[in-house]
């Protein structure tokens, strides 16, 4: 199951609407295809028993016929009396002559004489009691026996073939009651005109055989003794009805017996139409079959193109999507009504995204600004203290000048600090924040170091985020001033390329390449560590953006210098 | 899964046993089930049916020898291994013996008799039945004793009082195995015991109540003052004479009780075959002497017994009745009079 579930939807759709269309087809077209042939097959068995039935109903009438005829001979046999010879002669003659199937009417004795025919003249056989149709009849009461005489009449001696119809009937000779057989022989031509009044089609015929599967009767030319095809069929079947094959020619096959003989007929009825219109509906089947599969692949093909082509199209620009950072694009797909849905959907949703997430981002900001300038504002209390420990100083020392300039210095420094709650001053603001708090330093570290301001006057208009310069300066002075020299900083401030930049350089033992490294890692982490620089560099990005920031570059035991950048913002020039 | 599956098996497990035993199905073919007697005969076999190890299933032939052709070769495919059949065709029967003796089928053939060369052509066949010339047999009985028994003394009877019964015979269809068979064998049976005949004349009725009334009404102005007895093949062609018999006052009610005391109403001796139900009926009733009954109630029980025998594969000489040269399982006829 797993492997499927990996096919794209129209490779699925595809192969479960041809499955289904495919098992629909075979089963519909394999069960029609049955049904109908076995329709068709038992249609054809029917028609073809009725046919046989009908046959040998015809037979079976023209049989009755006969033995009506015979017992009308017995009961007026039994009436005359044998001596009375042109009685029985005239009875017998007038049937034979009337009914242009009886050959001849004979009776003969138990003894093999021959009592009265309907010959004129004959032969009289003397081994007559040694005929079959005698020894039957004789043997067996009320039963009429037709049997096939295959070579010769009993009385005349012609290779004609007759039927020997047989009957033990009792009759009076000169008075006395004696026992005999009736014989009447019949012509063959009647089989023949009644097999050949039906129509079983080409190479159709009928056969007849008694009941040892002695060939009596055949219409087919091909059939001529008991070892020919359709006798063994007959033979073999015994009675019943069944699908044959005869020289390669479909037939059914019917047997059945005639009623007071002991004789079969088998009918052979042509039945090639089963196996030709069997083929019929097969081509049928299949072309149905044919066309209906490659519709579907088609119709099938069609539809799960209008559903997956925009479907794909979403999938594509959701992947870019996913693959670029901030591509907020929306997408525009014609096809499928509901993937078209959908991809309004995906478009209203991104909108939302993009709006949701410029507010977090917002809100991110807003906070980190609070925080950071809330940092910010906390004036070392180092510095406080160790300020007013150096206003106590000079105060013992009555120096007041410095004492002044240093409660004035600091006052003025607080102020801008304060800057009455705003974020931003003008760079002007900035410089004279950080010329206070050097002064201050300057006083507190007796002079112990030297420092120049070069500021570009053209800045000084431009504002910046407060509280940049005093801990580049707080760090210069930390690092830079020592007892063996008289430390030099440098504050420089100018613009260069649409930014501003601030340097504060020292000169003192300066940094290692590894230690400045240090020191961006340290800025550029973000961790809860809070470095007086890495907050500078922080607020200038939140402000400014990404295009701020810091540079540090050293020579070492000559001087370091530490630069922060901004851009100048578009409404300020 | 699972649950298709045992709902699979248990559906095989009940087809499995939705063919035991008791469905066992003896196909019962009858030669036509518009024949009132077949139709009685049936029934009894039904009746006569008290084993839990199989049961009847009728087909009918509708007389003709093809139907009954198919019948026995669609009912071959089915698994019994035992069949019932009453031919159309007393001929045309080999071929259904050859069908079951090829498939190993026992047949148990009733009503009509096959030839016997047919029968000998395979072991399983068995014929259940009455000897035809047995009821003329006893049909000699029933006049011998009507005429008091003694060949040489004939009783109140022999109207002339000449010693020889004078008769008429009502014939069925000539050529017809019974009719030939009773006919000469009642005769037979009459000289055999001593007893001169003088046949009036022999009318062939056809086993026809109809007939037999027509005929009768033409030969009584011929025979009517002479003959002392009718003897007719069956009980139809007897009750057809009666009929006629009644009309011309051989019969005479007078107290209009709708039946005849012989001891004090006129009336005249006629004997059948068959003891069908209406002519038992008439016997009571004093209308017709006596008849011979075809015991089909004893036929039917040895049907059953024999086919139980058959189908459970059980030894053939623990059959209670006679079978005689393995085939032929003879019921005595009764005389009613």
């Amino acid at each position: 199951m797993k492997p499927l579930r990996n096919f794209s939807i129209d490779k699925k759709l595809s192969l479960v609407v041809i499955l289904l269309v495919f098992s629909a087809l075979l089963f519909s077209s394999g069960f029609i295809y049955f049904r109908t042939y076995k329709t068709f097959e038992s249609v054809v068995e029917d028609n073809s028993k009725e046919i046989n039935k009908q046959i040998i109903l015809n037979y079976e009438s023209h049989f009755e016929e006969i033995r009506e005829i015979g017992r009308y001979i017995e009961i007026e046999t039994s009436k005359l009396d044998t001596a009375n010879q042109t009685n029985l002669f005239s009875l017998y003659n007038s049937f034979a002559t009337l009914n242009a199937d009886i050959i001849s009417i004979s009776l003969v004795d138990d003894t093999g004489r021959v009592q009265a025919t309907s010959y004129s003249s004959y032969v009289q056989n003397s081994y007559l009691t040694e005929h079959e149709w005698f020894i039957k009849a004789i043997e067996n009461e009320g039963i009429y026996f037709f049997l096939m005489s295959p070579n010769k009449k009993v009385f005349l001696n012609t290779d004609e073939e007759v039927i020997n119809v047989s009957k033990r009937i009792e009759f009076y000779a000169d008075g006395e009651e004696r026992v005999g057989v009736l014989l009447i022989e019949l012509s063959t031509l009647k089989i023949d005109t009644l097999s050949k009044q039906s129509n079983l089609g080409e190479d159709g015929h009928i056969i007849i055989f008694n009941d040892q599967d002695e060939l009596i009767y055949s219409s087919d030319s091909n059939c001529i003794d008991s070892t020919c095809l359709s006798n063994v069929l007959a033979r073999d079947l015994i009675i019943g009805g069944k699908f044959v094959e005869i020289n390669g020619t479909d037939m059914y096959m019917s047997i059945n017996t005639i009623h007071g003989t002991r004789w079969r007929i088998a009918t052979f009825i042509n039945v090639e139409i089963i196996s030709s219109s069997q083929f019929t509906l097969s081509m049928l089947l299949f072309y149905v079959f044919i066309i209906t599969i490659v519709l579907s692949i088609v119709g099938t093909s069609i539809l799960t193109k209008q559903i997956t082509k925009p479907l794909n199209q979403l999938k594509t620009h959701m992947l870019e999507i996913q693959n670029s950072d901030h591509l907020y694009r929306e997408v525009d797909i014609k096809g499928q009504k509901e993937v078209v849905i959908l991809a309004q959907a995906y478009n209203d949703m991104i909108k939302e995204i993009r709006r949701l997430l410029d507010r977090l981002v917002e809100e991110q900001n807003e906070k980190r600004k609070t925080e950071l300038i809330a940092l910010q504002t906390q004036i070392n209390p180092h510095f406080l203290y160790n300020t007013l420990d150096s206003i106590v100083w000079l105060a013992e020392q009555k120096d007041n000048e410095h004492v002044i300039e240093m409660v004035i210095a600091l006052s003025r420094f607080f102020r801008i600090s304060i800057s009455r709650g705003k974020d931003v001053i003008p760079i002007e603001k900035e410089i004279q924040h950080a010329q206070y708090y050097i002064q201050i330093q300057q006083i507190r570290y007796s002079n112990k170091f030297d420092y120049t301001f070069d500021i570009d006057e053209s800045i000084l208009q431009y504002e910046v985020v407060k509280l940049i310069l005093q801990p580049l300066i707080e760090n210069a002075i930390q690092h830079g001033v020592h007892e063996e020299y008289k430390g030099q900083i440098h504050i420089k401030a100018y613009q260069e390329n649409g930014f501003v930049n601030f340097e504060v350089s020292n000169n003192g033992y300066g940094l290692t390449k590894q230690k400045i490294e240090e020191i961006y890692e340290k800025i550029a982490n973000d961790n809860h560590e809070s470095v007086g620089l890495k907050n500078v560099v922080q607020r200038l990005k939140l402000y400014y953006g990404p295009t701020s920031g810091i540079e540090i570059t050293s020579e070492l035991d000559k001087n370091t210098t530490f630069k922060v950048y901004y851009p100048i913002l578009k409404g300020e020039i | 899964m699972k649950k298709v599956l045992i709902v699979l098996m248990s559906l095989m497990l009940f087809a499995l046993t939705g063919c035991g035993d008791k469905d066992y199905e003896i196909p019962l073919i009858i030669y036509d089930f518009e024949d009132l007697y077949m139709q009685d005969f049936e029934d009894l076999i039904y009746l006569a049916d008290n084993y839990s190890e199989f049961h009847f299933v009728s087909y009918d032939s509708k007389n003709s020898q093809i139907i009954q052709n198919e019948i026995v070769s669609d009912v071959l495919l089915n698994d019994s291994n035992v069949i019932v059949v009453n031919p159309v065709d007393r001929l045309g029967v080999y071929p259904i013996i050859a069908k079951a003796k090829e498939n190993d089928i026992s047949i148990i053939f009733i009503n009509r008799e096959p030839i016997k060369e047919d029968l000998l052509l395979y072991d399983k066949l068995y014929y259940v039945g009455a000897k035809p010339e047995q009821s003329a047999e006893y049909q000699a009985d029933i006049i011998i004793d009507l005429f008091g028994g003694n060949p040489y003394a004939l009783n109140e009877f022999d109207l002339n009082e000449d010693n020889v019964i004078q008769c008429v015979i009502l014939k069925g269809e000539p050529g017809h195995q019974d009719a030939e068979i009773r006919t000469e064998n009642v005769i037979e049976e009459l000289h055999n015991a001593g007893f001169e005949v003088e046949i009036l004349t022999v009318e062939e009725a056809y086993f026809s109540q109809d007939l037999a009334s027509q005929k009768m009404r033409d030969l009584l102005p011929l025979y009517g003052e002479s003959m002392e007895i009718v003897i007719a093949n069956n009980d139809a062609m007897a009750i057809g004479a009666i009929n006629v018999l009644i009309e011309e006052g051989f019969f005479v009610d007078e107290n209009l009780d709708e039946s005849i005391d012989r001891e004090t109403e006129t009336w005249f001796p006629v004997v059948g075959i068959d003891g069908l139900p209406i002519a038992v009926e008439l016997i009571e009733k004093g209308y017709l002497y006596g008849t011979v009954l075809n015991d089909s109630e004893t036929m039917a029980q040895a049907i059953n017994e024999l086919a139980y025998l058959l189908v459970s594969g059980l030894d053939i000489n623990d059959f209670s009745f006679v079978i005689e040269d393995n085939k032929y399982i003879w019921i005595d006829y009764k005389k009613i009079y």
